[in-house]
């Protein structure tokens, strides 16, 4: 497995936020982990990233104990992070936001190949080079940020709600994006609060509410679990 | 008239351009750490201490008086060392604290600091031997100038440009304002913050004590220069916007000029002058001439 999670513990001030989360993300593998607003999908994410710090449980990614490093360190091992607000650097140019990614993690490949690549997936990002960060729509944000982390030449990705709060005529625009990196071979952790953007080529589906793990298995599985979908809001 | 006036715009701008050193040291720091160091004022006391005590040693030794401006600098630069080790040091602890803790920190420094220097040097003025003029006089439309501050607002601009040129088209400028703007992102693009801070913390710190170093020659360092100087810069920080490069070189402008006119027509309202403006500011554009967000 490229990434495991075991009997992930977290609080936040003193609320018990996750409970026992496991999970696991194998190589080439596009992992969707849905659940409500607030159900500790943002928590799981940023506890991986490093942000938080378990309270007990294993984290380990390329084979190594990630649990209480830093989250640049865990960017330089490979993990490339899209938060769900974009968090796009207001200050410099789209071109840089996206470039930034090849200064700040060098890799054995030459950054123009890098930066290639990002665009590549999202060509749209190339009419904006100039512009301020801020300057260019939600959705092109939610790309531009995919594209960064894309750039940082990561071995996984972990994408935060890449589809939220998106007009529905861009939604497949940004699934068309991640598919082309589902064939650059990185494995993708994406977080989800909507089943019906779960995209199609998900190979592996877990659901958690209020900060457990109620379901993993095959999305197709999730169809006949009737509990489950109450939860998630999908229809049977 | 003419020359007069000369004279007194001049001094103004050589003041201003030793406020704009310490002024963008304290903008640098708190862009990136969102940390008001009041402690800019103490480095650049120190840097003025230190710079005169090499020039002193420098000379005492037989270094040619022409030269002085080298081992000054290079004190005044090389001090700012004392950066690495408060921010490692002190500040490093409360980067998760309240602001006020942070603030309350840096005012300790500068206790701390001015009693260091206390210390070390005494509390009679201290000063470079008459060196002020070594470099001559040079006659402007009437007015004489020394030299030596054509000199000190000339490295002042060219720091300014340098500054400029760090922030924009380096690399490493560019990722320090990523980090100013988010830091948490620049975490999770593998940016070591504890490491950023420790550099931008530094250079804030070497311009404070460059600008003390380079003042020097033009005066006698005294303990309480800088509780004097943070007045001064803060009302520049006011003026120009927090966090703002232009800012603090507009804003350092302003303060120079108007306090050498207020002290030229009328000393007893020196300070007074700059409140009005600061006060002005405030009103008319709470964030500033340059700044994003009010104080």
């Amino acid at each position: 497995m490229m990434l495991s999670v075991e009997g992930l513990h977290v609080y936040i001030e003193a609320s018990h936020i996750l409970r026992d989360v496991s999970l696991a993300v194998g190589e080439r593998e596009v992992v969707c982990l849905v659940g409500r607003n607030g159900a500790g999908k943002t928590t799981t994410l940023r506890t991986i990233m490093g942000y938080l710090a378990p309270h007990a449980g294993r984290i380990r990614f390329l084979d190594r104990e990630i649990g209480g490093m830093r989250p640049f360190a865990i960017a330089q091992l490979g993990m490339g992070f899209a938060p769900e607000d974009g968090a796009i650097f207001a200050d410099l140019t789209v071109a840089e936001n996206v470039e930034i990614a090849t200064w700040t993690r060098r890799t054995g490949r030459p950054a123009g190949d890098r930066l290639a690549q990002a665009y590549a997936v999202f060509p749209v990002l190339r009419r904006y080079g100039a512009r301020r960060g801020t300057q260019i729509s939600g959705g092109e944000r939610k790309m531009l940020s995919i594209a960064r982390a894309l750039a940082l030449d990561p071995t996984m990705l972990l994408l935060d709600e890449p589809f939220e709060g998106l007009s529905p005529a861009i939604i497949p625009e940004i699934g068309r994006g991640i598919f082309e990196i589902t064939k650059l071979g990185h494995a993708i952790l994406i977080a989800e609060s909507n089943i019906h953007h779960v995209p199609e080529y998900t190979t592996r589906l877990y659901v958690i509410e209020r900060g457990e793990i109620i379901f993993s298995g095959h999305p197709s599985e999730v169809q006949r679990d009737p509990a489950v979908l109450r939860v998630i809001g999908g229809t049977p | 008239m003419t020359a007069n006036l000369i004279n007194i715009l001049l001094g103004g701008v050589f003041h201003a351009a030793i406020l704009f050193l310490v002024a963008a040291g304290l903008q640098v720091v708190f862009g990136v750490q969102r940390i008001f160091n009041l402690a800019c004022g103490s480095f650049y006391a120190l840097g003025a201490y230190v710079g005169a005590s090499a020039v002193n040693a420098f000379t005492g030794a037989g270094g040619p008086p022409a030269l002085f401006i080298v081992p000054l600098a290079l004190a005044g630069l090389l001090v700012g060392v004392v950066g690495v080790v408060v921010e490692r040091g002190l500040l490093a602890f409360v980067y998760d604290r309240d602001e006020t803790f942070q603030l309350l920190l840096t005012f300790a420094l500068v206790l701390m600091l001015e009693d260091i220097v206390r210390l070390t040097w005494g509390t009679a003025p201290y000063s470079t031997s008459a060196l002020y003029l070594a470099y001559g006089q040079v006659n402007l439309l009437g007015a004489t100038v020394p030299v030596y501050n054509l000199i000190v607002i000339g490295a002042s601009l060219a720091i300014a440009l340098g500054i400029g040129w760090l922030l924009t088209r380096t690399v490493f400028g560019r990722i320090i304002r990523a980090a100013a703007d988010n830091r948490e992102m620049a975490e999770a693009l593998g940016v070591d913050m504890r490491r950023v801070y420790a550099k931008v913390f530094t250079l804030g710190t070497a311009l404070g004590t460059l600008g003390g170093a380079l003042v020097i020659p033009a005066t006698a360092a005294m303990s309480e220069m800088g509780i004097e100087l943070i007045v001064e810069a803060f009302a520049v920080v006011v003026i120009g916007g927090l966090g703002s490069m232009r800012g603090a070189f507009v804003g350092a402008l302003v303060v120079g000029v108007f306090r050498a006119v207020a002290i030229a027509v009328y000393p007893e309202l020196e300070m007074l002058m700059i409140y009005l403006v600061v006060i002005a500011v405030l009103v008319l554009r709470p964030r500033g001439l340059f700044g994003r967000v009010a104080v």
